[in-house]
């Protein structure tokens, strides 16, 4: 392994590691500056939720595609967002496996898996980016950023897709534009709508809240309802 | 190209008040819903208004959202002012600007928040869409209806401008109908009576367009053998300000109405079938009026719900024999929870009930909310967009539409004149009040 290597694979990822958190820690005081609005209102609605029921539905309205018509009547718009993510935790994943632990891209399976994750994310990039150009309500409302976000995960995909075994025998180059593009996004998401993870929480929670107290959330919808 | 240096840019009075302003209306719910975007595109079929203009992108939730999101990024949020347009960050100059502002603010959104409820992120539009109407307002920027109501609530004390003596006249007739229809001439319609059980707050407009429906609740009423009154003054449990964006509105007339029910002792205040007016007395009033109620608060559909499982009235649900729907009121549902009650007081009522698709939480709005119905220059647009609610009630193939909204009622109304449907709008006040059996 070259010094370069070496060094892109360890210290850039510690620097843009360090960077990423501090300036995420600016975000989360920023955003925690704002004081939060009260809810003077006593409790509204059906007596079987809350505001903690609701925060809780809410947060896991992520993996309740059923529960909210945009996703539900999408269903392949959902499994696009779930390959899309898994293929970013798969590759953010690798920049640890592959300087911490290998040993683990030795068996063929988890070089399968990881492989399958992130290449799936990579053809979704490949449709999100049709989609933002193609669609004219997506392209009304895109800025350079959710061009640029986009293309740049996507192409971030692609390194990490082969990179994945690891081998460096013919020639580093992969790795190295790899581990460069890895330390390049992770100083660039805190700067762009790739951090909004960030404001999951935080927005579902506080919607999940006024929607529990207010007896919204949960959602009903009719027995009969089905899956129209 | 990134780096915008509009610093120095000549800005109006207005658009600057507009900025300061903003920032002074911030909150952390807020500023999450307006950081928390990543235009998805997935609230774009949400809304009528898009599903009514195929293929015209202004319509679509986050555009529409953008265009405040784009002035509290470029002023509020440090991400947008290091590279403002690589994020899309943008300020606000001119008055055309905020008139552009205003015409979809007011004109494309009825703050229905369809799109909320369908947002993957929580990004609550409505919410900051009725902030952006408020900061509007503050500069005098609003479509003329929304000025002319707003005086009159603010000066006279109701939404229509009914004044007390009409309003007393008004009551004193529904009351000697009510002495005619249980021929009682002892049945009245108590005004400021202490230590009622129940003080019972109106919509104008049945004042002025539909004084049945105070007829029809007395009648109850006095089934049910209530110690009930109305309110001399405070008696308009609608507030333009929900839909003005105005809190100070929203406080002033929420805290009236509060007031009385206080001033009265009353034990419980009750609404009539109003979807805005239930929202902003019952659940946003305390947050405007800065006030902890200490009285109940209900809705009269739990009321009246409540006098048939009780046992205190009875129904004959053949009186009502033909066919119904029920139209989830925006406001009723998707930000009070208020949709299992009026199902189950139809249930009681009516015989031929069948559902409207979609319903409940994810039902589409009459096309008349957020004060639609008194911004007469948005009509042809409204009605535009009404195709959609006017396929909805179609689909049902029902006589009539049943609602519990003042506001609604108007809204569908307009709906099934332009689109010629053969249907009509009522209350379930009024088909409680025909199923009565005294």
């Amino acid at each position: 392994m070259s010094n370069l290597l070496h060094f892109s694979e360890h210290t850039l990822q510690e620097i843009a590691l360090v960077f990423m958190a501090t300036i995420y820690f600016l975000r989360v005081r920023w955003l925690l500056k704002w004081t939060a609005a009260k809810e003077r209102q006593p409790a509204t609605g059906m007596g079987d939720t809350n505001p903690k029921k609701g925060s809780r539905y809410s947060l896991a309205n992520i993996l309740m595609p059923w529960v909210m018509e945009s996703t539900r009547t999408k269903p392949l718009m959902y499994l696009q967002f779930v390959l899309f993510h898994l293929g970013v935790v798969a590759s953010i994943g690798l920049s640890f496996i592959i300087p911490y632990a290998p040993g683990l891209l030795k068996s063929t399976t988890v070089q399968g898996i990881l492989q399958f994750c992130i290449g799936a994310a990579f053809v979704v990039g490949i449709m999100r980016i049709i989609r933002r150009v193609s669609n004219v309500y997506v392209r009304a409302i895109s800025s350079p950023d959710d061009y640029f976000s986009l293309i740049l995960l996507t192409a971030w995909f692609g390194f990490a897709f082969y990179s994945v075994p690891n081998d460096a025998s013919q020639g580093e180059g992969i790795l190295l534009t790899y581990f460069f593009v890895t330390a390049f996004f992770l100083m660039y998401v805190p700067f762009s709508k790739i951090s909004h993870y960030l404001y999951y929480p935080m927005t579902r929670h506080y919607l999940g809240k006024t929607l529990g107290r207010r007896g919204v959330f949960p959602l009903r919808r009719s027995p009969a309802y089905g899956n129209k | 190209m990134f780096l915008m240096n509009d610093e120095n840019k000549k800005r109006s009075y207005k658009a600057q008040k507009v900025i300061d302003r903003l920032g002074k209306k911030l909150n952390r719910q807020m500023v999450g819903s307006l950081a928390a975007c990543v235009h998805c595109g997935m609230c774009t079929d949400s809304c009528h208004y898009v599903l009514a203009n195929p293929g015209d992108p202004t319509y679509a939730p986050a555009y529409k959202a953008d265009k405040i999101r784009k002035i509290f990024k470029r002023h509020y949020d440090w991400t947008g002012s290091v590279l403002p347009s690589w994020v899309g960050a943008k300020s606000v100059f001119t008055d055309e600007e905020l008139e552009e502002l205003k015409d979809t603010a007011f004109g494309k959104c009825t703050n229905c928040r369809r799109c909320t409820i369908n947002c993957p992120m929580g990004v609550d539009f409505a919410t900051f869409n009725r902030m952006t109407r408020g900061l509007l307002v503050h500069v005098g920027i609003m479509p003329e209806g929304v000025e002319y109501v707003s005086k009159e609530q603010w000066e006279i004390g109701n939404q229509m401008g009914v004044l007390k003596e009409q309003y007393l006249e008004t009551l004193e007739w529904q009351e000697e109908e009510l002495q005619g229809e249980v021929n009682n001439p002892k049945a009245k319609i108590p005004i400021d009576k202490m230590n009622a059980n129940i003080v019972y707050t109106i919509n104008p407009r049945e004042i002025k367009h539909d004084p049945r429906s105070i007829l029809d609740a007395a009648k109850i009423f006095y089934a049910a053998k209530e110690n009930w009154t109305m309110p001399s003054e405070g008696w308009d449990m609608t507030n333009f300000g929900l839909f003005s964006g105005d809190d100070d509105l929203g406080g002033a007339v929420a805290g009236r109405v509060y007031e009385k029910v206080e001033e009265l002792k009353g034990k419980k205040l009750v609404m009539s079938e109003c979807g805005h007016g239930y929202r902003s007395t019952r659940c946003e009033g305390p947050n405007w009026a800065k006030k902890d109620i200490k009285f109940e608060a209900e809705s009269s559909v739990i009321t009246m719900l409540n006098y048939i499982k009780e046992g205190k009235i009875h129904v004959d649900k053949s009186k009502n024999d033909s066919s119904y729907t029920f139209h989830d009121s925006c406001n009723n549902a998707r930000s009070c929870g208020l949709t299992e009650e009026p199902r189950e007081l139809l249930n009681y009522v009516v015989g031929d009930f069948r559902e409207m698709y979609p319903n409940r939480a994810e039902n589409f709005c009459c096309t008349g909310g957020g004060g639609a119905m008194s911004m007469s220059e948005y009509r042809p647009r409204r009605l535009q967009s009404a195709i959609v609610k006017a396929k909805q009630l179609e689909a049902t193939g029902t006589k009539y539409v049943v609602t519990s909204c003042h506001n609604c009622v108007d809204g569908l109304n307009d709906v099934i004149k332009h689109y010629n449907l053969d249907m009509k709008v009522t209350q379930l006040v009024n088909l409680v009040s025909n199923a009565l059996v005294i």
